[in-house]
């Protein structure tokens, strides 16, 4: 092949450039849509119940103000809303693995049950993300256990002293204790997302309502 | 005039002569700089810009002035949210850079010395005073474009953005298409 | 895969910093090297003289779009985790315009400014005060600019997307394209300092 050592330096480069560009003609740069899940890892997480966090300890982080956290609501915009837990932002649960959430942040997941909640959290385990969770049992069991706490049948001391506190909670969210009803009951309405609370909420860094530390990425 | 080989600019008749290395072979300049975009995206995820650092920068400046003001103007605003200090952007460290890599050149080059790059037929004056309306122009572009040749042509560009394209054309197509009216300025 | 290394948690922000600054100096020293930091240089461009700007730009972007193709392809990197700025089509088709006007007068672009005040120019300096000058009075007036500066909205696109052709053919095209660009400015150039020296034939 002596006519490559004819060619002058620039020619040999833009030969080497037409090489390179004719084998990129087969290159497939999707990234890839496949998770590596270990399983014993992923179930034994579940298991020693790793993998959540309850509706009273996030109503608890919420409360306190903490910011090393993100709150992921994963259902659509029109749901998100109507009602979201305050603090939270919507990533729909299509979206969920694209990239705005990063590997090695503290992500609380939810959705209106359990369901969705623990797929994304299989996916995203999959993907290497290290501290992520799902909130048990979603937005139902935010409803029944911090926006609604049941009135306790006859309590104990202990009992009412709790669900005192679960009262000033509840009112904290915007919502309010309920009696105790049958399963089949009429749903209370939710608060109205701008209700004002008894308390004064936690002051939240700037941004943080709802949106994620904004990082600059343009030019 | 010296014979044009390997693309080295001959002197201009009648400007100040310099003592000056040629330059790099423009391919091999740009590979250099191509693999320094490449190393951005393969290190932080985004690729090299430059306007956006002077967007920090006034936004941070008029903050000092009227911090009230700068937070709602909706333009500065962006680059004033939260806690974290305008400047401390990944821009503004990125041209600080730029300044120093370019200054680090010139030296080993022997290419820093005071001066005003302008053709024989245009004054000093004007050609400051041109100098500084076509920044101001080129504000209100990259302004607008998201972006100025590094950002948008190199960057987009090399990613196959549809916008950077877009722009990309758009720059060359402007500046050919005005380069007969301002050819005094240059030669 | 392991990059963007930065958005899969290798190093935190601060890092992030210094890398920024580090991969400033490779940009601005390659910039010099390549004499953007002179205002006639650049403009050659525009008067077909010199068309470095041309080969630079078109290397760089060459280099760093097969680089990326090729460890995207490996599955070194990450490509969804890339930043890329949304189309705004409308208001980039004004800006590049602009952009291009402010390149002939000016006589740099932002970037090449820097360089060019960092090696002595004075008039990079007054083109880097322009700048900051125009920015504020974009700032100023953006309530009535807001319209345009949204204008083509589109979100993010990409060329393979929006022209349904396969990545890799893109790229293979861009390279085609760049290569035969880069005969075709030796050329103009050849011809262009034929005519400034006739004499010399």
């Amino acid at each position: 092949m002596r006519w490559i050592s004819k060619l002058s330096f620039n020619q040999k480069l833009g030969a080497l450039a037409l090489a390179l560009g004719s084998l990129a003609v087969f290159a497939n740069v999707a990234p890839g849509h496949t998770v590596t899940v270990d399983a014993r890892e992923i179930l034994t997480g579940v298991e020693r119940q790793e993998d959540h966090v309850t509706p009273g300890e996030l109503a608890a982080w919420i409360i306190e103000g903490r910011t090393d956290y993100r709150l992921v609501d994963i259902r659509d915009e029109k749901a998100f809303a109507e009602y979201h837990v305050p603090t939270a932002e919507n990533v729909p649960l299509a979206t969920v693995a694209d990239g705005a959430l990063g590997r090695t942040e503290r992500i609380v997941l939810y959705g209106d049950g359990g369901i969705h909640a623990a797929q994304a959290w299989m996916v995203l385990k999959g993907r290497g993300y290290t501290h992520v969770y799902t909130l048990r049992e979603g937005l139902d069991a935010w409803k029944d256990e911090v926006l609604f706490p049941a009135v306790p049948q006859n309590p104990t001391p202990e009992q009412q002293a709790r669900f005192e506190r679960s009262v000033q909670v509840a009112k904290f969210f915007g919502g309010q204790p309920r009696a105790a009803a049958a399963p089949g009951s009429v749903p209370m309405a939710l608060p109205t997302q701008v209700a004002a609370p008894a308390v004064a909420p936690p002051t939240l860094p700037a941004g943080a309502g709802g949106g994620p530390k904004k990082k600059r990425e343009g030019c | 005039m010296a014979s044009v080989t390997q693309d080295v600019v001959p002197e201009a008749a009648g400007e100040k002569a310099r003592v000056a290395q040629p330059y790099m072979n423009p391919y091999l300049a740009g590979i250099g700089l191509g693999l320094v975009l490449l190393a951005a995206f393969v290190l932080v995820g985004r690729g090299l810009g430059a306007s956006g650092a002077f967007n920090s920068t006034i936004a941070w400046l008029v903050s000092l002035v009227a911090p009230g003001y700068a937070r709602s103007n909706e333009f500065l605003g962006n680059y004033l949210e939260g806690d974290t200090h305008p400047l401390k952007a990944w821009l503004v460290f990125e041209v600080a850079g730029v300044f120093v890599g370019a200054l680090l050149s010139g030296l080993l080059a022997g290419r820093v010395a005071g001066s005003v790059e302008k053709g024989p037929r245009v004054s000093v004056g004007t050609r400051l005073a041109f100098a500084f309306v076509g920044g101001s122009l080129m504000a209100l572009g990259a302004a607008l474009g998201r972006g100025c040749t590094s950002g948008q042509a190199l960057t987009g560009g090399s990613l196959l953005n549809l916008g950077s394209w877009v722009f990309m054309m758009c720059v060359f197509g402007g500046a050919y298409a005005v380069a007969f009216l301002f050819r005094r300025q240059w030669r | 895969m392991s990059a963007p290394f930065y958005k899969l948690g290798a190093f935190g922000d601060e890092a992030s910093l210094v890398v920024a600054f580090l991969i400033g100096i490779g940009f601005g020293f390659f910039l010099e090297r390549a004499g953007f930091g002179s205002a006639k240089k650049l403009v050659s461009q525009f008067y077909l003289t010199d068309l470095a700007v041309f080969k630079v730009m078109f290397t760089a972007i060459v280099t760093a779009m097969l680089g990326v193709t090729y460890l995207s392809w490996a599955g070194f990197l990450d490509l969804s985790l890339v930043y890329l700025v949304p189309t705004y089509w409308i208001a980039q088709v004004v800006g590049g315009l602009l952009l291009g006007v402010g390149f002939v007068v000016g006589g740099y672009c932002p970037g090449t400014s820097i360089a060019a005040t960092a090696t002595g120019k004075l008039d990079g300096l007054l083109f880097v005060l322009g700048f900051a000058a125009g920015t504020l009075g974009f700032a100023l007036a953006f309530p009535l600019v807001k319209g345009l500066y949204t204008a083509g909205a589109i979100g993010t696109k990409t060329l393979p997307q929006v022209l349904g052709i396969p990545y890799g053919i893109l790229v293979f095209g861009v390279v085609l394209m760049a290569v035969s660009g880069f005969v075709g400015a030796s050329w103009v150039e050849k011809k262009m300092a034929a005519k400034a020296a006739p004499a010399t034939e």
